[in-house]
């Protein structure tokens, strides 16, 4: 297996040489703390896990209340009762879905490419994946509407190349599409570089070239395998924005959750406690089936 | 830096066909991103007649309650990568390196996926039903320790609850993009350190830590430009309090009230003009910690 | 042939997953009306568009962001001058303010309903481009089970008993109903329509005493108990004892001097992809069926003075609406300096402690 630290420190390996030569004399301590019981992870766990179910405690204890005196369900009956509800959770899980394998499409070579032909742009594309941190969502849809209501001519003649994408639902599709992949970008990217600097693309580049691997086969069969753990993060992030979004969907008029839900409870009291305590349920089940789907974890070579 | 090539024909000069790779990323960028949001360029140079002006630009200079509103934003979003990536890193090295079951793992990872977007208004209610006057901890507390924290000063509605709120879509975005970097540590690594005798912190600090140290800059930094552009939850939860930037933007361009738009747009370029920096921050010290890897 | 069947399989997907998308939702029908802005338990929208859906089987109505604010809604005006599609508003409900100054702009399209004459002077555009459609009233909405003695006037709310128990609606840099809320604590505080300047003082002397909480209230929080007392429109805080159904015990209370009222206005987008349906609809609110429905929502509608003379409006509907006699109804002119002076102080006057927090 490559040990690709190549000479990073030298100067530990002396001092660690120096150590065990000085160490050899006494009995061999076997510091592995590790492979006793992992203390700390557990209580980082423990601590974690009660950080984030506790506000989701209180939203559904909160959500239990609507009947006067006693704990029920009500709440949950009424939000339920409009078939509407599963209708928009379902457009915005395909939405999601292909918003995920639009800017994985994207990501992947990109970040392949500047890491192994062209670092010089890797500042301008860093800069253009933060970009939709600083863009607000009213602006971007705003924008996408201005731009993409009118056709796009051949220039100097009244033929269409690109009809009103806003006039059909297929094309408003393609801009949410393309709205959520940019609203996601930053953290695909993001996830997606990651794991290509963790398993080293140049190294296994190169290791695939010299068995006559082409182009494809490299990337289907050697990066992309290896990025799951990587693409599952960026593909759980990308759907749980676009699940919950609200603005690009609700401006662009198609049958999001986000509105739904909005347009469902924002006046009432219990509702959207029981609302939102719900779609986070659901869309914690639907990360759980994305992760079934892709594999699971993906880890490369074991850590410990 | 390797010096792969993947074979192409040599007809167009090389030093141009190097770009063909990233075309599409521009492509997509141009037609979706840059263009819709020219608007945020032009508009920041005109005023409400319509006509060209640096005045808005001025005024972001001029105007201390924006001064303020920058640094608040930019404090916050320090504050809360800052804490997100220290608190994060340890849950995602507990399920992975730190050896928690494997089905603990699976639970963290999905559920940083629901809860990293897990914001605005459900989010600042869940909060005010935890930590609010009438929060399930706030009566625990009282009716189990007898202890008001109300009474010590402690307000959720303040710089510190909102940064404890914001922090719970931080630290899932840390733990999903830094486990897969922490599984990219190598067994080998490990074992030769401690063939070497290098004891546990030794490790961490001169193997681990130094390997990990960009993917963890990489993180911090999408955790600022994740705080830094938020908006529901602040304003849910703080809303006429806290005057962050992004708040103050929204006061500009939305909303009842007639406004300065021109101003709003000003005060979005200023935001892009900080991330550029905070960017140029974090590319420096990545290529100084990069070297650790090749 | 693994790589071809992998391709082909995603591109079906994409297939499947695009002709279902498409399938989706209202189909584009030959009777479309495009609404933005219209929360289905303000003003009883929602029995008003199921009504309007009703008696015109054949118009699809597509609801744009319910969220929106009036300023959302002019500039999704103008961002779809260009478009005919489903996304440009036909017609507007906006704040008072709006209406003039987007005739300024030539976003709006004159018409003048059958009963243009019936509705006040004041409240509508002589050339027909905007025109009042409803009024309300601030108030209090209490839950009586966290906090049972309610405050009757505005004076009261500066009571140490209330400490950390009021919040407004929104917040008074965007939204119209906090702007209005500041502005009408002013009447009750030695100001006037004309001076808002007491509203500023009478907020900044709550903050400091600590009665003012920063939260946007919604009726949740109402229900919780964290901002027992909320700040708002009559209309919404009847609707929300309605939605409580006695859980919580909540009362609204007009309070007894500085009774404000907020009026609000419908336009015609001059960009209107269906302004013959957008006609229909202005003709449906403006009817007297419009008017009561808007009633059942709690809601004034313009054309009350001249409904109750011709006495159709239903005793037990006029029952059920709080006695706001007294209220006044500010001036353009009033609502404009109001808002100058509110938005660029409301930070240096009443949140500066806020600002020194850590």
């Amino acid at each position: 297996m490559n040990d690709n630290l190549g000479n990073w420190n030298e100067d530990l390996v002396r001092e660690l040489a120096s150590k065990q030569a000085r160490d050899s004399k006494k009995p061999q301590d076997n510091k592995r703390s590790l492979k006793g019981f992992p203390v700390w992870s557990w209580v980082w766990y423990l601590l974690g896990a009660l950080y984030f179910i506790l506000p989701l405690y209180a939203t559904f204890t909160f959500s239990l209340e609507m009947k006067r005196d006693t704990l029920s369900f009500l709440a949950y009956e009424k939000a339920f009762a409009d078939k509407e509800f599963w209708h928009t959770f379902g457009y915005s899980n395909l939405v999601a879905l292909l918003t995920i394998l639009v800017s994985a499409l994207l990501s992947i070579p990109t970040a392949y490419w500047i890491r192994l032909r062209l670092p010089q742009a890797r500042r301008i594309v860093e800069f253009i994946t933060l970009l939709p941190f600083v863009v607000p969502a009213i602006i971007l849809v705003f924008g996408l509407i201005r731009i993409y209501s009118s056709s796009f001519n051949i220039p100097f003649t009244d033929i269409a190349l690109i009809p009103p994408l806003t006039n059909f639902r297929a094309g408003t599709t393609v801009l949410l599409v393309a709205g959520y992949t940019v609203l996601a970008l930053p953290y695909m990217y993001r996830s997606v570089d990651t794991g290509m600097r963790t398993i080293d693309v140049a190294t296994l580049t190169e290791a695939a070239q010299s068995l006559g691997a082409d182009w494809k086969t490299i990337m289907l069969r050697v990066i992309f395998p290896n990025l799951r753990s990587a693409l599952l993060s960026g593909a759980l992030l990308t759907f749980a924005i676009v699940v919950g979004e609200v603005t690009i969907a609700s401006f662009l008029g198609v049958p999001a959750f986000g509105p739904y839900l909005f347009l469902l409870g924002q006046h009432r009291a219990y509702e959207p406690a029981a609302l939102s305590f719900t779609s986070f349920l659901l869309t914690w089940m639907a990360m759980g089936l994305i992760q079934l789907v892709t594999g699971g974890q993906g880890q490369t070579t074991g850590a410990h | 830096m390797a010096n792969t090539t993947i074979s192409t024909n040599a007809s167009t000069p090389s030093s141009l066909r190097k770009w063909v790779g990233v075309v599409p990323f521009f492509l997509f960028a141009i037609l979706f991103l840059i263009l819709p949001s020219l608007r945020l360029f032009i508009g920041s140079f005109t005023n409400n007649a319509g006509h060209f002006t640096f005045d808005n630009i001025l005024q972001l200079f001029e105007e201390q309650s924006i001064l303020n509103a920058y640094w608040l934003s930019i404090r916050i979003s320090a504050v809360t990568a800052i804490g997100g990536g220290i608190f994060g890193f340890l849950l995602a090295y507990s399920v992975t390196v730190g050896g928690l079951p494997k089905q603990l793992r699976s639970v963290l990872i999905t559920f940083s996926g629901v809860a990293s977007n897990f914001a605005g208004v459900p989010l600042a209610f869940a909060f005010v039903a935890t930590l609010g006057r009438t929060g399930i901890i706030t009566a625990i507390l009282k009716d189990v320790f007898g202890f008001e924290i109300y009474k010590t000063g402690f307000n959720l509605y303040s710089f510190l609850g909102l940064s404890l709120t914001y922090l719970y879509f931080q630290f899932p975005l840390m733990v999903l993009v830094m486990t897969p970097a922490l599984d990219g540590l190598k067994r080998e690594w490990r074992e030769a350190a401690e063939n070497l005798g290098a004891s546990n912190m030794q490790y961490w600090w001169r193997v681990a830590l130094p390997v990990l140290l960009p993917s963890i800059l990489g993180s911090m930094i999408l955790l600022f430009g994740n705080a830094f552009g938020a908006y529901a939850t602040a304003y849910a939860l703080t809303g006429g309090a806290l005057p962050i930037v992004t708040i103050q933007i929204g006061a500009q361009i939305r909303g009842d009230v007639l406004h300065n738009p021109g101003l709003g747009y000003a005060m979005a370029m200023g935001m892009v003009v900080i991330m550029a920096i905070s960017l140029a921050g974090y590319s420096w010290l990545q290529s100084k910690s990069e070297r650790w890897l090749k | 042939m693994r790589t071809k069947k992998i391709a082909y399989q995603l591109f079906a997907l994409f297939v499947i997953a695009a002709t279902l998308l498409s399938a989706c939702g209202p189909k584009a029908a030959s009777g479309q009306l495009n609404t933005i802005a219209l929360p289905h338990d303000w003003c009883n929208y929602g029995g008003v568009i199921d009504a309007f859906k009703a008696k015109y089987p054949d118009i699809t109505v597509n609801e744009l962001n319910p969220d929106a604010g009036s300023g959302d809604e002019i500039e999704a005006i103008k961002a779809n001058k260009d478009n005919k599609g489903p996304q440009a508003p036909d017609v507007i409900d906006v704040g008072f303010a709006f209406g003039p100054s987007s005739k300024a702009e030539n976003l709006l399209m004159p018409y003048k309903v059958a009963t243009w004459d019936s509705i006040p002077a004041d409240a509508k555009d002589p050339d027909g481009y905007w025109y009042g459609d409803y009024y309300g009233v601030l108030s209090f909405l209490v839950n009586t089970d966290v906090q049972p003695d309610v405050p009757q006037d505005w004076a009261d709310l500066l009571d140490p008993k209330y400490n950390g128990q009021i919040a407004m609606s929104g917040d008074p840099r965007t939204s119209n109903q906090a702007i209005q809320t500041v502005h009408a604590a002013a009447l009750a505080n030695g100001g006037s329509l004309d001076n808002a300047q007491p509203g500023l003082d009478f907020f900044a002397q709550m903050n400091s005493a600590g009665n003012l909480v920063p939260l946007i209230a919604n009726n949740g929080l109402v229900a919780k108990g964290e901002t027992p007392i909320r700040i708002t429109w009559d209309y919404n805080a009847l609707s929300a004892i309605d939605t409580f159904a006695g859980n919580p015990a909540a009362e609204v209370v007009i309070p007894a001097s500085g009774r404000f009222a907020g009026v609000y206005v419908q336009a015609i987008s001059a960009y209107a992809p269906n302004p013959d349906n957008a006609k229909l609809w202005m003709e449906f609110l403006y009817s007297d069926e419009g008017q009561l429905l808007w009633m059942q929502g709690y809601c004034h509608p313009i054309r009350e003075a001249d409904m109750r003379a011709r006495g159709v409006i239903p005793t037990d509907l006029l029952a059920k609406l709080p006695d706001v006699s007294g209220a006044v109804f500010p001036t353009l002119a009033q609502l404009d300096a109001a808002k100058v002076l509110i938005t660029e102080n409301w930070d240096a006057v009443v949140g500066a402690d806020v600002q020194a927090a850590p």
